[in-house]
């Protein structure tokens, strides 16, 4: 007697348990479809930004920013020995700073240097210059590697960075990225709505 | 000189008052908030030790100091020059040098000179973040300032030398 009531009672909990689990299931949201056909188009308007010039030049995997597109015919290291800094910090050196040269405007003198506020390098680990489309996207959702940002953080520092913001005005005659700040933005909301989905060629 | 500048800058009315304070001491100017502050500087104000070479922050001759920072006045907008402004003639007196002053009189370093208040400049601010320098952080530091002369060797052996001055003064 005693045993088939342990027996009565194990079954009972397994059951109760199974049933808790499965309310728990109905109530977990289920993983968001990955809509490739609307969420590839969407993605591409945001590769054509990271890796044109105006943004991939300051995301290097090296200490040197590039001097490179339309403008410049051709892909050279930044002149005057400019380096990421030996702090890492992407600010430049002791005695030779990007903000020596760089300042919250673009110069208006021919040739002169292009400014927005915190003119630095990306971080070493947020390489886009040379990168394929699939190898950004698989980075961009990385949070190892884009700055600890959920998607939409992502979404709003593309919007709202002053220094993201000089990609699209770059003054002179650098050609701007693609599109707008506030495109782009709309493009990352897109390519989230539909999954997020990358491209599987490397 | 300077002040015939002055005056007919605030003759025209084309520009704004404001006040810089360049080598510990306060200046009124009107001037574009455009205005590049090495014209600032050097027409209004008469300060001539920083040198134009280029006007577009490629050779260093212009190297200033907003805050303890090197810039190159040359290209920074004399309004958006906020902080204290340091030239070549505000680091040290004639019978009080700058250590890095010094150690280019002892390593004759100047040619023909006109790169040198700019590489004076840098190598200060070099300095005062870095005690002693290796060759890689004066190759980092330096590489912004253009000497046509080429006393790039002198250079480093004056900073070297004034390194060492600067600690011993400490
Ligand atoms: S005159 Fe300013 S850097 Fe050449
Ligand atoms: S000493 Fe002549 S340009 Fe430097």
């Amino acid at each position: 007697m005693t045993k088939l009531l342990i027996i009565l009672t194990s079954v009972a909990t397994l059951l109760s348990a199974a049933l808790f689990a499965t309310a728990q299931e109905s109530q977990t949201p289920a993983p968001m479809a990955v809509d490739t056909a609307k969420g590839l188009p969407e993605w591409d308007k945001i590769y054509a930004v990271f890796s044109h010039p105006r943004c991939a030049d300051c995301h290097v995997a090296d200490d040197r920013p590039r001097w490179s597109g339309a403008h410049y015919g051709g892909t050279r290291v930044h002149a005057f020995n400019i380096q990421r800094g030996a702090d890492g910090s992407g600010f430049g050196n002791p005695g030779l700073r990007c903000t020596t040269c760089h300042f919250a405007s673009n110069s208006s003198a021919l040739h002169g240097p292009p400014g927005a506020e915190n003119w630095h390098l990306a971080p070493t680990e947020m390489v886009w210059f040379g990168k394929s489309s699939a190898e950004i996207c698989a980075q961009i959702k990385d949070r190892n590697r884009n700055g600890d940002r959920s998607l939409e953080d992502v979404a709003l520092h593309v919007r709202d960075d002053k220094l993201v913001a000089w990609g699209w005005a770059p003054g002179a005659d650098r050609e701007p990225a693609p599109g707008s700040a506030e495109a782009t933005y709309q493009a990352i909301e897109n390519w989230m709505a539909a999954g997020a989905p990358c491209p599987l060629t490397q | 000189m300077a002040v015939d500048h002055f005056a007919r800058a605030m003759d025209d009315n084309e520009g704004y008052p404001m006040r810089l304070t360049v080598d510990g001491q306060s200046f009124d100017i009107d001037a574009d908030p455009e205005m590049p502050l090495l014209w600032a500087l050097r027409d209004l104000i008469g300060k001539t030790g920083p040198k134009f070479g280029c006007g577009i922050a490629a050779c260093g001759a212009c190297t200033v100091h907003v805050d303890g920072q090197p810039v190159r006045s040359c290209s920074l907008p004399v309004g958006h020059a906020t902080g204290a402004i340091t030239t070549i003639e505000g680091i040290g007196t004639p019978g009080k040098l700058h250590p890095v002053q010094q150690a280019w009189l002892e390593e004759q370093v100047a040619q023909c000179g006109y790169c040198q208040a700019g590489q004076i400049m840098s190598a200060v601010a070099l300095l005062d973040e870095v005690a002693d320098p290796t060759d890689a952080d004066i190759d980092n530091a330096m590489g912004g300032n253009l000497c046509r002369c080429g006393t790039y060797p002198k250079i480093r052996a004056a900073i070297k030398k004034a390194a060492v001055l600067k600690t011993a003064r400490l």
